[in-house]
């Protein structure tokens, strides 16, 4: 144990040393969070802002007044009248207009006798805005088009509504929002455990050799097991760390960062409770050692950094498609996931931020994730103690 | 005192493609015996590939022999290679320095792994220092460091824990004269202090300035086993380089 201490205290000191572990463990990952929260906020308004201000250019033919009136009451909106029928897609596809509204010759005749008129609306599915605000200013003139003709019937209203849905909210909105978004933080807090594992165990295995300081190391009266968990456990709390600083860089940007949604801070800061976060920490602890384990036992024969990187980078896939089935409807924390790496974090995470977590359940995950990493540990003990591909 | 006993190290490779695999095994050192005495150099000589390093990496308790045993300081290398590099300070050409650290960190490191008395091993470590002249740069990175500097602490690491045997593997390979010669130096006091000590060289102007016992390796094999004297008295050719050369070339 004391080896150990010894082993896990300088491995710690050296790669705190180094300006990549800095950067990718400690400073991105704090900052990550709040970035894109903050990014992510600004951008969606200036977006949205720059597109409420966009002209739209709206070709028309054979539009009633009222309705010409109603487009014309926004200034923004930029309008050409056509007498002829034209090349509606030529036009749209050159620029001229953006979309074109086509009214039919006999629309008068139509609204007169209370038929159904049908609009044909020329438009290019990808311009949401354009296609967004026409839709809104049909809706608008066809809600006043019936309106008017309820009104010419003499027909009371509630007979022309037969139904009205009305929605009661029985879940929380700690479960609801926990539910919609518990998948996406332990997307962001894996892949940066995937990162800081990576790289600190590359170095400490494969760095050292390269550095060739791996024959002083087992020269000294200490085990290659000793050695070995030094590392792994090194590389795991520099995975662990950013995981922290995520779920941290979080907290500080909903208690800083303004024009988060009120109903969206205040169900955040419903599930980040000192339970919550240590349910997870809880979890990230086996699956940092398991990474750790994984990665080391990928790159101990590697020679070089980069031989090292390339055997072990395409495991993220792993990681990923797991994480991303934990985003995807109708894949539950059940007992047929709990016992899959990766996905069940990624379900269980949901669960915990959502307050529905079975305590029966999350205790088997927990115990399948520790034998997980006790047998990664194994299978990189075995590497390491392969003196071909330590030494060679 | 190092007592070797037909000492074998055989490594295992596995090569192909796909599906198809073959496993090679090769001996690296082929039943290998010598013994190196208290107060004498003992240079083991041959060239590159030859097994050198494999066999002072088994004396050294870094990789487990084989076959074979062999016997440092009393202790038989199979009952415990800690018990082993306790007694053993090893020293390689490329100095093996965590560059990250300083030389106060990297002996501390060292000093602590050896579980050394806290008091002995500060005095011992300010010896060092004041006699290697490491006390100017002691706080600064190894990395930043010349060759020469860290030679200075490689051998500081080396001695720290006063070792009774000495292993020197390519010493000087690739340090420049002024540097090599502090490894000569300091092989030459451990010989004075009684120390025993092995070192592996492919430079024979080396072996002749230091060396009492020899041992020539060829592909594993031991093809000379005497002293240093014996060796020059059999020589057949006008120099100590062409009589390794023609030595290994008949082997």
């Amino acid at each position: 144990m004391r080896d150990l201490f010894i082993i896990v205290r300088k491995e710690l000191t050296e790669l705190l040393r180094d300006k990549k572990t800095i950067i990718n463990s400690i400073v991105l990952p704090t900052l990550l969070i709040p970035i894109l929260m903050f990014g992510g906020i600004k951008v969606s308004q200036m977006i949205s802002e720059s597109n409420q201000q966009k002209k739209i250019k709206i070709g028309m033919l054979n539009a009633p007044t009222e309705f010409m009136q109603l487009v014309e009451g926004d200034t923004l909106n930029q309008i050409t009248t056509y007498t002829e029928p034209q090349d509606f897609k030529t036009l749209i596809n050159d620029g001229t207009i953006q979309t074109a509204l086509v009214f039919p010759t006999d629309w008068q005749q139509k609204m007169d006798s209370l038929a159904t008129a049908e609009v044909k609306i020329h438009r290019n599915g990808t311009k949401d805005n354009v296609n967004e605000r026409v839709s809104k200013l049909l809706t608008a003139y066809s809600s006043e088009l019936k309106n008017t003709r309820i009104a010419q019937l003499q027909v009371p209203v509630e007979k022309m509504t037969p139904m009205v849905q009305s929605y009661i909210e029985v879940s929380e909105q700690k479960e609801l929002i926990g539910k919609r978004i518990g998948g996406f933080i332990p997307y962001i807090f894996i892949l940066t455990m995937w990162g800081g594992c990576l790289l600190a165990a590359i170095d400490l295995v494969t760095g050292e050799k390269e550095r060739k300081t791996i024959e002083t190391t087992l020269s000294l009266p200490v085990s290659k097991f000793s050695v070995l968990m030094g590392k792994a456990i090194v590389a795991s709390l520099l995975g662990f760390i950013p995981a922290l600083l995520n779920l941290t860089g979080l907290i500080i940007g909903l208690n800083f960062i303004e024009d988060i949604p009120d109903n969206f801070k205040v169900a955040l800061t419903e599930m980040l409770t000192p339970q919550s976060i240590t349910m997870i920490l809880l979890l990230l602890i086996p699956f940092s050692l398991f990474l750790a384990g994984l990665i080391i036992s990928l790159v101990a024969g590697a020679k070089s950094f980069k031989e090292a990187q390339s055997k072990a980078s395409p495991i993220i896939i792993l990681i990923i498609i797991p994480l991303v089935m934990a985003l995807m409807p109708g894949i539950e924390f059940t007992w047929a996931t709990v016992f899959i790496p990766v996905l069940n974090i990624g379900l269980g995470v949901k669960e915990i931020m959502a307050g529905t977590i079975n305590i029966g359940m999350y205790a088997a995950m927990l115990v399948s994730l520790i034998l997980f990493a006790v047998t990664a540990i194994y299978f990189s003990y075995k590497k390491f103690s392969d003196e071909n591909a330590i030494l060679g | 005192m190092i007592q070797i006993n037909n000492l074998t190290k055989s490594f295992t490779t596995k090569t192909g493609k796909g599906f198809k695999k073959e496993t090679v095994t090769v001996n690296a050192v082929n039943d290998v015996s010598f013994e190196c005495k208290p107060g004498r150099i003992f240079s083991l000589l041959g060239p590159n590939g030859a097994g050198k390093t494999t066999t002072l990496r088994m004396i050294a308790g870094i990789i487990n022999p084989t076959s074979g045993n062999a016997v440092v300081d009393n202790v038989d290398i199979s009952q415990g290679n800690d018990e082993v590099k306790k007694r053993i300070g090893f020293l390689t050409g490329s100095t093996g320095l965590y560059e990250r650290l300083n030389p106060d960190e990297t002996l501390d490191f060292c000093g602590k792994l050896y579980r050394l008395p806290e008091e002995a091993y500060k005095a011992r470590k300010e010896y060092l220092f004041e006699k290697l002249g490491i006390n100017e740069f002691r706080k600064k990175k190894l990395g930043q460091m010349s060759t020469g500097m860290k030679q200075k602490v490689s051998i500081a690491r080396t001695l720290i824990h006063d070792p009774e045997v000495l292993i020197f593997d390519e010493p000087t390979s690739g340090l420049d004269v002024i540097t090599a010669d502090s490894i000569i130096d300091l092989i030459r006091e451990s010989k004075e202090n009684n120390k025993t000590v092995i070192f592996s060289s492919h430079i024979m102007s080396e072996v002749d300035l230091l060396c009492d016992d020899l041992a020539i390796i060829n592909k594993g094999s031991i093809i000379f086993n005497n002293s240093f004297d014996q060796f020059k008295k059999e020589m057949k050719a006008e120099n100590l380089t062409q009589e390794f050369i023609n030595r290994v070339k008949e082997a």
